[in-house]
C-alpha cells in the first residue's frame, strides 16, 4: 500500500458520505487498492484529490473491473471526463471533497397506448438490444423494460403498443434447452392473448440455435415470432440495436408471416434487415453487423422503412393466419452431441460419448458427408448400443450425398442416416427435440427426415450460396454502386 | 489597461498532431498518404447514448436532430473491419504509446498510472463507431513562452484520428475513411492565454516542440488547431479548424468582439424585461399560400410546393441587424443554427424584417409583418425549405433567441476564410465520455517512462539560442531546432572537427534545397548524413561537392558513400593539379567576350567549378584563379 500518512487523509468540511455499503463502496476493488480505500475512508463515487509521486489527480473515484489488478484506483478526471488509473503505490495523500453516486439509467417513459395500433409482446432473454455498463466486469449488461426501450428507441411507439416481459437475463452462450422450452411456453401464452406478433430479444451468439428450437417447439403458428439482437451494443451511437428492434417490431406487428424468424442486418449499412427462416440461418461472422446468413437457401424477405419485400415467392413461406392454434411441443433430451470430424479422428471420441450415456450424435462430416475408416467400428458399436447417429456436412452449404462415394455407402451401411442439407446445429437441436418424443429407432429416423419448416429443403436455389468476397467483378460492382 | 484585459480575454488551445507510426492506433491497417480511391460505400446513422454517469450530451442530442445519412467510402488498402465498426479494437499500438509518453514528458506532464481507453462521442459521423477512442497519457505539464510566462498543459492525450469529409450537403454527409484511426496526439492548455498574440505564440511553440521530438507526422492535415475563447461574463466557445498560426490573432480578435456584442445584446434584453428561462417568440404560420412574395427565392419555394415558415420574435427590433463583428450580424447566429441543425444549407437560408440586412424588400417586409400579426417592435424570421426541416429550423430559431438572454451560448464554431467564425455544433462536455468496454486498462510502469524520457528533445527555443550564440545563422538555427538531425550538429559541436556553421549548412540549407529540387527521391538516413559530415571533417569532400553527393546518395540508396567518394571525379586535388586546370581554363578563355574586366576571374571560376566542384575548397581555387588572372594581365 502507498506511503500514505494519516495526516494526509482529509475530508473537506461539510462532506457527507452515505451509510457504509460494503457491496457498493469498493465495487471491483480488492487487495491493496481496497485496503487503501478502507484506510482512507474514500469510496467509489467520492470526489477526490489524489496526491501522488507523479503529481496531483482530481476526479471521481469510479468502480473498477474485477478482473483488473489491485494496484490502481480508477478516477474520472473532473474537468474533462476522461478516466485514468492511478497507481496505489504512488499515492501520498487523499482529500475527499464530495460524493455523488452515478446512475446509469435510460430515461424511463410510459410507453404510449394507441387503440388503432397492433399489440406486440417483446420477451427478453438477454443480449445487447438494450444494455448498460457493468462496472463489475467492465463489460456491458442488458437493461430492459418497455419504458427504458421507449426512452432509447421512441420510434417503437409509432409502430405498435408494446408489452415487454423479461424471461431471462442471460448472455446467449448461457442459453440452453431449458430456456428454449420456457421461451416457447411464454410465446404461446402471448399468442393466446391475441397479440399481433412476438419479438424475442436474444444475444446473437446462439440466436440461431434458439430460432431452430422455437421452430420445432411451436407449430402451427398464427403470427410471426421474430428473434432479434444486435452486434454492436446499444450503448454505442452506431449500434444496430435500435434499427433491428424497429424492424423486428414492425415485422411482428404487420408482417404477413407465421414462422419463427431471425431479423438482423442485411448489409453492414443501415439499409434493411433480412428475415431469415429459423432453421436455415447461422451466425457467420464474429463481429460484422450482417453476421446472420441464410445457408443453401435465400432469406424470406427484406424489411426496411418502406415495408416488406419478399425474396421467396408467396407459396414458399407461411402466412399470418388467425385460424391457426399454436401447439407447444417443448420437450428436449439433452443427451445429444455434435462431432465435428477432422482428419485422423480416433474412435475413442465416439466411444467416450457412448460410454458417457449420450443417446444421439450429429456428425459434421467432410465433403458430401464422410469420416475415416478407423471410426467405423466405433460407429457400429454406438448404433448397436442404441445411439442415434446422423450425418450432416461441415461445408455448411450443400447436401449430404452418401451414394456418390463408397465411403458414404459404407457409413450408411453402419446405420448412420444422412440429413440432406440440414445445418449441423439445427440437426443437433432437432435430434434433442425428437429424442424428447421417442427413442424408437424407426420413429426417430422418420421424425428427423420429416421437415417441420425448411430445415431440410428439397432443392437449393442458385443464389442460396453467397460468400462476401473481394475480387468478384459482380460484387465489386455491387458494393461500389449500391453500398456494403 | 489593454483592450484584451478589459474584455477579460482568456484563450486555451487544443492542438492535434498526427504521430508517425507504421500502423494505426487500434488495428493493423498501415498509415499511408491519403487517397481518394475507394472500393465500397457504407451507410450509417447515429443515435445518442448516455454517459456512464447517466447523462446525455448536448452535442449528441443536437446532432441526432440533424438526422443525417452518413456515407463512408472504404479503401481496401487502408481500412479494415475495425474502422468500419464491424470489429472490436485490437490492443492499442505500443509504438504510439511510447511516442506519446515521450511527448507528454517533453511537456513535463505527470504520467498516469494506468491508461484507460475512453469513448468520446461524435455523432457528426466523423467516426463510424459514433465515438473516438481516446486516452490520457499525462496531465499537468508546462509550456514556457518567450516572456517567461508558464502556460499550464492540462493534458496530453493519445487518440485515433477521424474521417476526412468529402461533402456535407443537406441530410447527407460523405467521408473518406483512410485517415480514420491514425494515432493523434492532443495537447490541451489551460485557459490562461491573455491575448490573441500569446495564443498564436503558444500554438507555434507547441507545434515546434512536437516537431522536435521527430514523432510528428508531416503533410496536409497532419496538424489541427482548436482555440477556446471566453471573455468576462461569457462562457467558453471552441473554434475548430484554425488553419494557420499567423491568422490566429485576427481570428481571436474578431471572435472576442462577437462575444462582447452578444453580451451587450443580453444586457439590453434584460433592460427590456426578458428573463433567463423565457422562450419568447412563436412559430406563427407555415405556408402562407395566399401571399405572393416578390423575393425570387421565396417565390420559387412557393412554386416548388415547399414550405415557408414565419417565426415571430417579440420586441427584437434592432437586434437581428446588430453588427457583431466584421461583416456579421446577430441574424447570422440564427442562420448558422438553421444551416447545421436543420440542414438548410443554401445561402441565404433565412430572411428577417429587422432592417435592410434582413434581405426583404419593403413590400415583402410589410407582407410578412402583416401575415405574422407582428408589430413594428417585433421581428419576423422567414424560413423556407422542405416540411420536415422547416419545423426543426423554426425550433432552432426560437431556441437561439431564448439563449440570447444568456449572452454567449456554449458552441463549437468553425473558422471561416475571412477570420470570422460560424456555428458548427453545441459545445460537447464531459457527458459524452464513456469507458471503452472493449479495451482493458493497462499499466504504465516506471521503467517504460524512463525509457521514453531518453527521447525527450531539448526545448527548441533553448536550442535555437544556443546555436545563435555559436554564430549559426538564424534560418539554420530555427530550422534545426525542431529537426531530429540537430543531434548530428550537436555531435559536430562537441567533437570540434568541423565548423558548426558548415555542418548546419549541410543539414539545413543543402538538405532543404535538394528536397525541393528532387521531392520524389528518398531522403538520406541519419547515418548517411553523419557519413557526409565525417567525410567533410576528414577533408574527403568539400562543401561545394556536398549537394551532388546528397543527390547521388538519394538516387542510388544501394551504393555506399565510400564507393561514391572513391570515384575519380571526387578524389581531392592538390594545388598543382588545380593550377594546371586554371592555366588551361585561362588559355581557353576568350578575353574579348567579357563585358568588364572585373568579371573575368568570376567567369573562369564558374567554368572550373563545373569540373572540380568539391574536390578542393572553393576559397582556395578562388585565390589561385585571382592570382593567375592577375599574372595573365
Amino acid at each position: 500500500m502507498g506511503n500514505i500518512e494519516t495526516e494526509n487523509i482529509r475530508i473537506a468540511p461539510g462532506v457527507k458520505l452515505p451509510p457504509v455499503d460494503p457491496q457498493e463502496d469498493f465495487k471491483g476493488y480488492r487487495g491493496r487498492a481496497k485496503a487503501l480505500l478502507e484506510k482512507t475512508g474514500a469510496r467509489v463515487w467520492c470526489d477526490v484529490v489524489l496526491d501522488t509521486a507523479r503529481g496531483e489527480f482530481v476526479g471521481v473515484l469510479l468502480p473498477r473491473s474485477e478482473t483488473a489488478d489491485d494496484r490502481h484506483l480508477v478516477i474520472k478526471l473532473t474537468y474533462n471526463g476522461y478516466n485514468i488509473g492511478v497507481a496505489v503505490d504512488t499515492i501520498t495523500g487523499i482529500t475527499i471533497n464530495g460524493y455523488k453516486r452515478g446512475h446509469y439509467q435510460i430515461p424511463e417513459k410510459a410507453f404510449p397506448y394507441d387503440e388503432a395500433k397492433p399489440n406486440v409482446t417483446l420477451l427478453g432473454t438477454g443480449g445487447t438490444i438494450a444494455s448498460r455498463l457493468d462496472y463489475r466486469t467492465g463489460a456491458v449488461i442488458p437493461a430492459f423494460s418497455p419504458g427504458e426501450l421507449y426512452g432509447a428507441v421512441p420510434e417503437l411507439a409509432d409502430i405498435c403498443n408494446l408489452q415487454t416481459y423479461k424471461l431471462y437475463g442471460e448472455f446467449s452462450e448461457n442459453i440452453g434447452p431449458k430456456h428454449w422450452a420456457g421461451t416457447a411456453e411464454a410465446i404461446a401464452k402471448e399468442i393466446e392473448k391475441g397479440v399481433a406478433g412476438v419479438v424475442i430479444g436474444h444475444g446473437t451468439d446462439t440466436m440461431h440455435y434458439t430460432a431452430a428450437a422455437l421452430t420445432f417447439m411451436l407449430q402451427d403458428l398464427p403470427v410471426p415470432v421474430v428473434v432479434v439482437g444486435s452486434q454492436r451494443s446499444s450503448d454505442r451511437p452506431s449500434s444496430d440495436a435500435a434499427y433491428n428492434l424497429i424492424r423486428a417490431v414492425q415485422t411482428a406487428a404487420y408482417g404477413d408471416f407465421a414462422e419463427v424468424m431471425i431479423c438482423m442486418f442485411g448489409p453492414t449499412s443501415d439499409s434493411y434487415d433480412l428475415l431469415h427462416r429459423g432453421t436455415r440461418v447461422r451466425k457467420m461472422h464474429s463481429s460484422y453487423r450482417s453476421t446472420f446468413r441464410t445457408l443453401s437457401d435465400t432469406p424470406i424477405a427484406r424489411v426496411d422503412d418502406e415495408g416488406f419485400h419478399p425474396i421467396k415467392s408467396e407459396t414458399q413461406y407461411r402466412h399470418r393466419n388467425p385460424e391457426n392454434k399454436v401447439k407447444v411441443r417443448n420437450v428436449f433430451d439433452e443427451r445429444v452431441s455434435i462431432v465435428w470430424y477432422y482428419p485422423n479422428m480416433q474412435p475413442d471420441v465416439i466411444d467416450s460419448l457412448v460410454d458417457n450415456g449420450y443417446k444421439g450424435i450429429i456428425i459434421a462430416g467432410t465433403g458430401l458427408g464422410h469420416v475415416n475408416k478407423p471410426l467405423y467400428p466405433a460407429l457400429k458399436r454406438a448404433i448397436d448400443a442404441g445411439v442415434h447417429i446422423f450425418m450432416t456436412v461441415q461445408t455448411l452449404w450443400g447436401y449430404v450425398q452418401m451414394f456418390v462415394y463408397d465411403t458414404g455407402r459404407d457409413i450408411m451401411e453402419l446405420g448412420v442416416t444422412p440429413l440432406g442439407n440440414m445445418l449441423p446445429e439445427v440437426a443437433y437441436v432437432k435430434l434433442g427435440w425428437v429424442l424428447g418424443h421417442t427413442h424408437e429407432r424407426e420413429e426417430v429416423i422418420e421424425m428427423m427426415r420429416t421437415t417441420v419448416n425448411g430445415e431440410w429443403t428439397e432443392r437449393e436455389p442458385f443464389d442460396g450460396y453467397l460468400l462476401f468476397q473481394g475480387g468478384l467483378p459482380e460484387l465489386e460492382y455491387y458494393y461500389k454502386r449500391y453500398r456494403l | 489597461m489593454s483592450e484584451w484585459k478589459e474584455l477579460g480575454f482568456k484563450a486555451g488551445l487544443e492542438i492535434h498532431h498526427q504521430i508517425n507510426t507504421e500502423k494505426k492506433l487500434f488495428c493493423k491497417c498501415p498509415v499511408q498518404p491519403y487517397s481518394d480511391v475507394w472500393h465500397a460505400e457504407m451507410l450509417r446513422h447515429m443515435r445518442p447514448t448516455m454517459s456512464e454517469l447517466g447523462e446525455y450530451d448536448g452535442t449528441a442530442l443536437m446532432e441526432f436532430k440533424t438526422k443525417k445519412e452518413i456515407i463512408y467510402r472504404l479503401n481496401r488498402e487502408t481500412v479494415c473491419t475495425y474502422e468500419m465498426d464491424d470489429d472490436p479494437p485490437f490492443p492499442i499500438n505500443q509504438e504510439a504509446v511510447d511516442k506519446a509518453l515521450t511527448i507528454a514528458l517533453a511537456f513535463q506532464c505527470k504520467i498516469v498510472g494506468e491508461l484507460h481507453v475512453i469513448r468520446k462521442q461524435y455523432l457528426d459521423g466523423s467516426i463510424p463507431a459514433g465515438f473516438q477512442r481516446t486516452t490520457i497519457v499525462g496531465v499537468d505539464g508546462i509550456l514556457t513562452l518567450a516572456s517567461g510566462k508558464q502556460v499550464e498543459i492540462i493534458q496530453i492525450g493519445l487518440e485515433e484520428d477521424s474521417c476526412r469529409e468529402v461533402s456535407d450537403i443537406g441530410h447527407r454527409i460523405t467521408y473518406y475513411t483512410d485517415r480514420l484511426s491514425i494515432p493523434l496526439i492532443e495537447v490541451v492548455t489551460g485557459p490562461t492565454l491573455d491575448t490573441p498574440e500569446e495564443a498564436a505564440e503558444a500554438t507555434e511553440r507547441i507545434g515546434r516542440l512536437l516537431r522536435a521530438t521527430g514523432f510528428a507526422r508531416r503533410g496536409i492535415g497532419a496538424v489541427r488547431q482548436d482555440v477556446n475563447l471566453s471573455i468576462e461574463g461569457g462562457t467558453r466557445v471552441e473554434i475548430k479548424g484554425v488553419p494557420r498560426i499567423p491568422r490566429i490573432p485576427a481570428l481571436l480578435s474578431y471572435e472576442a468582439h462577437r462575444q462582447a456584442a452578444l453580451l451587450e445584446i443580453a444586457a439590453e434584453l434584460k433592460v427590456r424585461g426578458f428573463a433567463e428561462g423565457d422562450r419568447p417568440g412563436e412559430l406563427i404560420k407555415t405556408n402562407p399560400k395566399s401571399v405572393e412574395f416578390e423575393n425570387p427565392i421565396l417565390r420559387a419555394t412557393q412554386i416548388a410546393g415547399d414550405e415557408i415558415a414565419l417565426v415571430k420574435l417579440p420586441q427584437a427590433t434592432g437586434f437581428l441587424s446588430k453588427s457583431l463583428t466584421q461583416g456579421h450580424t446577430f441574424a447570422d447566429e440564427f442562420a448558422g443554427r438553421v444551416r447545421v441543425v436543420a440542414c438548410l444549407d443554401s445561402t441565404p437560408n433565412l430572411y428577417h424584417t429587422d432592417g435592410a440586412s434582413g434581405g426583404l424588400n419593403e413590400v415583402d417586409r410589410k407582407t410578412v409583418i402583416e401575415e405574422a400579426g407582428a408589430s413594428e417592435k417585433d421581428v419576423v424570421v422567414v424560413l423556407f425549405g422542405n416540411t420536415r426541416d422547416i419545423t426543426t429550423a423554426a425550433n432552432e430559431v426560437l431556441d437561439r433567441w431564448a439563449e440570447a438572454i444568456l449572452g454567449i451560448p456554449n458552441e463549437t464554431r468553425q473558422a471561416l476564410a475571412d477570420n470570422t467564425t460560424d456555428f458548427e455544433r453545441v459545445l460537447p462536455g464531459p457527458d459524452r465520455m464513456y469507458p471503452d468496454t472493449d479495451s482493458p486498462p493497462f499499466e504504465i510502469v516506471e521503467k517504460r517512462i524512463e525509457k521514453a524520457a531518453k527521447y525527450v528533445p531539448e526545448l527548441p527555443w533553448d536550442r535555437e539560442e544556443r546555436y545563435r550564440k555559436l554564430g549559426i545563422p538564424e534560418d539554420i538555427a530555427v530550422d534545426l531546432a525542431i529537426d531530429p538531425l540537430a543531434e548530428l550538429l550537436d555531435k559536430t559541436i562537441r567533437e570540434e572537427k568541423l565548423q558548426p556553421l558548415r555542418a548546419g549548412e549541410v543539414l539545413s540549407r543543402f538538405k532543404k534545397a535538394e528536397r525541393r529540387k528532387h521531392p520524389d527521391l528518398k531522403q538520406p538516413s541519419k547515418e548517411q548524413w553523419q557519413q557526409i559530415l565525417d567525410a567533410m571533417a576528414d577533408k574527403k569532400v568539400y562543401r561545394e561537392g556536398v549537394p551532388t553527393l546528397i543527390r547521388q546518395l538519394c538516387a542510388q540508396p544501394e551504393i555506399s558513400l565510400n564507393n561514391i567518394l572513391e570515384d575519380e571525379s571526387r578524389i581531392p586535388l592538390n594545388n598543382q593539379t588545380i593550377n594546371s586546370h586554371i592555366t588551361k581554363e585561362i588559355s581557353d578563355f576568350d578575353f574579348t567576350s567579357a563585358y568588364h574586366k572585373n568579371n573575368i576571374p568570376t567567369l573562369i571560376m564558374c567554368n572550373i567549378m563545373k569540373k572540380v566542384s568539391g574536390q578542393i575548397p572553393g576559397a582556395e581555387i578562388w585565390a589561385l584563379v585571382k592570382e593567375q588572372v592577375a599574372m595573365h594581365d
